[in-house]
Parts: structure tokens; sequence; C-alpha cells
């Protein structure tokens, strides 16, 4: 896809303040919450319904220096994404520009897009981990809770929820919000072909320049092209990614071969008694039968 | 009982003998119930053009249909083998038992049920070969559908990925499966002219003497006897 975007990542760049992830929160109306200090900066503790985006720290001992590493996590938009093969309500769509859309109304919280993802990125909002470790905070945390009850984790009555690359803005023109927010220019926005080729200059720079042999792009060609492109100064398990992802095979053999061997074997079935009937009424004498 | 002839003197003499208990008859009709809705809900995974009931609103109500009908139809192998665990006994090792006369059985059935060659059919006990196997289909299912259902609907967040995805392909693999073997199931118990006598059984429990004599020789006759009269229609033919 010529026109697709993609997001452009500098790990050499970034701080760690974390004005995305509050530029998210603000800008796509997701309640904070309460969370325990539990020996990290990282905060809140993972990816969640309410947390699209979030800095992931990681400390690397390479073999020159100790290195704190900091990761902005998020959906990888993958040009080959399972999320939207397994989304049985098309929720989850590959939107234009080879955006990962999500269209929440349309969601009916199977959660398979969760399950599916090989980066786990998707989340139910029940059973979310702030149940344990806090409770919302804010008018739009109260009006989040009032929508969910305490029943909705047996009933199965939720939602899943992602980035979106601020789908609201993008596709008119704007840059997502954590972009426009980032203050260490550590993050752009824009064709992902030149984001490709800006990250593989930074690379080399950090190879040349800055003293970081193991520099290296990430998101170029993973999963049929990521719509993150990273630039790392270290090999990506020191930052916790896999480095090298693989599309679910139970998604292919799902969706692929078992679906539609469900379709013709039940389609095969219908027809051949419907068949069976009209030639057994015309062979079988009822005066013969006890 | 002795059914009189409309419109004549004479008068016909019907020998019904029972076939299941009213428990039985009553946990198969709420297995029924249960099944073709848990079925339909979830032939809307197969059916792309019923997406629209799977989205928003209408596929959450959709999904807690599944899920009341799924505890529902759990329960009824629980309730069979705490009400009558000796008849479920019976029946079970009935259903597991396979001998020659069912290869012949398999192999004759397409000519007798399409074409209603009945001469080659051999003598079947209480349960012909067709019935055990749907019976062990169903048993075999839901276990299946007990034990992947759950762990999707309670181990989500918990269990591995990929066992997850395993889970969902198993319970899937289950469902086409059954529901073809259901939709067989259906045509020769509710739609095939022969076997009307079946739906008569599962509705009062009994089968007549003629019926029983026909399609169950060994559970009618005997074992002993029914195989001998079929070896010795068998040679003279």
């Amino acid at each position: 896809m010529a026109d697709r975007l993609a997001m452009y990542i500098d790990t050499s760049k970034c701080m760690a303040c974390r004005g995305c992830q509050v530029a998210c929160k603000q800008w796509n109306d997701l309640p904070a919450y309460q969370t325990e200090q539990t020996g990290t900066y990282e905060n809140p503790p993972a990816l969640d319904h309410y947390t699209f985006t979030r800095i992931r720290f990681a400390e690397y001992d390479d073999p020159d220096r100790f290195q704190w590493l900091f990761l902005k996590e998020g959906c990888m938009h993958c040009g080959q994404a399972a999320c939207v093969d397994v989304c049985p309500t098309a929720a989850l769509k590959y939107g234009p520009n080879g955006i990962i859309t999500f269209e929440r109304d349309l969601c009916n919280g199977c959660g398979y897009c969760s399950q599916f993802c090989p980066f786990g990125v998707p989340h139910l909002s029940v059973p979310s981990p702030l149940r344990g470790t806090g409770s919302l905070t804010g008018l739009e945390g109260q009006i989040e809770l009032a929508q969910y009850g305490a029943l909705d984790g047996l009933t199965g009555d939720v939602k899943s929820s992602k980035c979106t690359f601020c789908q609201d803005r993008t596709v008119n023109g704007l840059k997502p919000a954590c972009v426009k927010t980032c203050p260490a220019g550590a993050l752009d926005w824009g064709n992902r072909d030149e984001m490709v080729a800006k990250a593989k200059a930074r690379v080399d720079v950090l190879k040349t320049q800055r003293n970081f042999p193991q520099a290296q792009v990430y998101g170029d060609t993973q999963l049929g092209g990521l719509g993150r492109i990273y630039v790392l100064k270290a090999p990506p398990e020191a930052y916790g990614l896999q480095a090298d992802p693989k599309y679910p095979a139970m998604s292919t053999l799902w969706q692929k071969i078992l679906q539609p061997v469900g379709q013709v074997a039940f389609g095969a079935t219908i027809v051949g008694a419907i068949a069976a009937f009209f030639v057994a009424r015309r062979n079988v004498h009822m005066e013969e039968v006890e | 009982m002795s059914v009189r002839l409309r419109g004549t003197d004479s008068a016909i003499q019907i020998r019904w003998i029972p076939k299941y208990t009213t428990l039985e008859r009553f946990l198969h009709w709420v297995h029924t119930a249960t099944f073709i809705p848990l079925a339909l809900t979830g032939f809307i995974l197969f059916a792309p053009f019923l997406q629209p009931v799977a989205q928003g609103e209408a596929g959450t109500q959709i999904r807690l249909i599944h899920r009341i009908a799924a505890i529902l139809f759990g329960g009824v192998p629980i309730i069979y083998a705490i009400l009558q665990p000796r008849r479920m006994l019976i029946n079970l090792r009935e259903f597991l038992s396979f001998t020659k006369y069912d290869v012949l059985w398999v192999k004759n059935a397409v000519p007798y049920y399409v074409l209603g060659r009945h001469h080659d059919m051999p003598p079947q006990p209480r349960f012909n070969t067709g019935e055990r196997m749907t019976a062990l289909v169903m048993i075999l299912g839901t276990a299946t559908f007990g034990i992947t259902g759950l762990s999707m609907w309670f181990l989500k967040s918990i269990m591995p990925t990929v066992l997850y995805q395993l889970m969902v392909l198993v319970h899937d693999l289950m469902f086409i499966i059954t529901f073809a073997m259901f939709l067989i199931h259906f045509y020769l118990a509710v739609i095939h002219p022969m076997m009307w006598q079946s739906l008569v059984s599962m509705r009062y429990g009994v089968v007549s003497e003629s019926y029983a004599r026909e399609h169950h020789a060994m559970w009618y006759y005997g074992e002993k006897r029914a195989k001998e009269m079929w070896e010795r229609r068998h040679s003279e033919s």
C-alpha cells in the first residue's frame, strides 16, 4: 500500500516523560486510575482497556555499558493483522492508509482479538487489572464504571479497545495526539516508506556516530510490515519485543480451513438430506414398512 | 391397545413396548431445546451474511443466550447421572458395543434409507448403529464443549493464549461434527417417511411391537434368535 501511514518511534530520543500517555488519555477520553508503586517508574503496570499506549521500561546490560531502554507500546497496526481476521463483527478493520480501525459500537466483547494478537494488545473492559489494583477516577471514570455491572465478566457484556492511531484525527489529516505532544522529537507521523527511510537513516547515525553498534529498525518487515516503525538502540529482545513475531497459525487454521470446511459440511448435509428425502419418498413403499 | 378402524367392524391390536423412561424423554427434549439455540447462535460465526446479528448489542445478547443455553445443556447429563445412574450406565454400555452387524448396517444404510431396500439390513439391538453413533458423538461433544467452553468463558485472562486459541479451534471443530450429526438425526427422526415411530417413542416412550421387530430385532427376539433368523434369511436369499 503506497499511501500507507505509519508512526515513527525513536527510542534513542525518548526520555520517558510519558506525555504521549497523557495526550492519548485526554484525546480518547480514557479515564485514569490509582495504581501502586511496585519498584518501577512504569505506570500503569500494563496496557489495558483504558490505556492505549504506555512507555515500557527495560534494563539492558550490553557488553559496553548499561542501558535504560524506553519503548512506546501500543497497537502495532500489523500489515497482516490476526485481530481483523478473527473479529466476527468487523469492529476491527483494515482502515484507510493501513490503520487497523476499531468501531466500538460493533464490538460484542467476544475477546478473540485479545487472544489472537501476537503482541497481546487489545484488552476487554472486564476483567481488567484496575478492578484489583485501584479504582477509576474523575468524571469519565465514573461514567465508564457505571456502564459495567458486577456480573459483566459472567455475562460477557464487555467491549474491546486498542490504539487506533487516533483514527478520528488522522483521517482528517492531523497527527495522532501522542505524536503531536511529544516534546523530545521521538515520534513522527507520515507516509510509511518515508518513516522507514527516516528510521534507517537514524540507525546509521546511531551506529556510526553515537556508538550504538546494535541499533536497528524494527517493524519494517515484521507481520506484513508494522504501522509502528521503531528505531531501537539494542536488540528487540532487550526491549521485551519479539524479534520475529509470528502470525498465529491457529488463526489461519480456524479462519482459512475450519470455517470453510464447516460451511461446506453444513451445506452438503442440508442439500443431501433434502435430496435424500425426495428420492426416499419415491422409493419407500410405506405398505411394506412395519 | 386395540384400535377400531373407522367405518368397519374390524379392530387391530397394537402392543406397545416401553423404550425410554419419562426422565429420559424429558431430558432429551431439554437437550434439544438447548442444543438448537446453542447451534444457531454458534452458526452465526460460520455465516458471513448473519454478521449483523453478531455485532454490538445484538451480539452481546446472542452471546448471553449461548451461555445460558450452555449451562442448561451441560446440566442434562448431570441430572441424568444423579437421578437414573443405572439406566445411564446400561445405555452407555449399549452405546459402546459394536459388532460385525454394525459394519453391515453402515454398508446397507444408504440403500435402506434412500431407496427403501430393507432386505439386507442386519438385526439391531435397542439402539441401531446410527443411533449409537449419534449418541457417542453427542456425549463426546458435550464433554468437549464443556471443557473448551468453560475454559474460554472463565479462564480467558489466565490461560496461555495458544491454549485459548486451541480451545476455540476444538470448540468449532466439535460444533461442525455435532451440528452435521444433528441435521442427519433430525432428518431421520422427524422428516424421513419410514421413521415416524422414533418421534412417537421420544414423545410417549414406547414403540409398537411390529416396529421393534422390524428395526430392533436383537432387542425384540433376543440376540441369539435374531442372529439365527438373519443368518437363515441371508443364506436362503
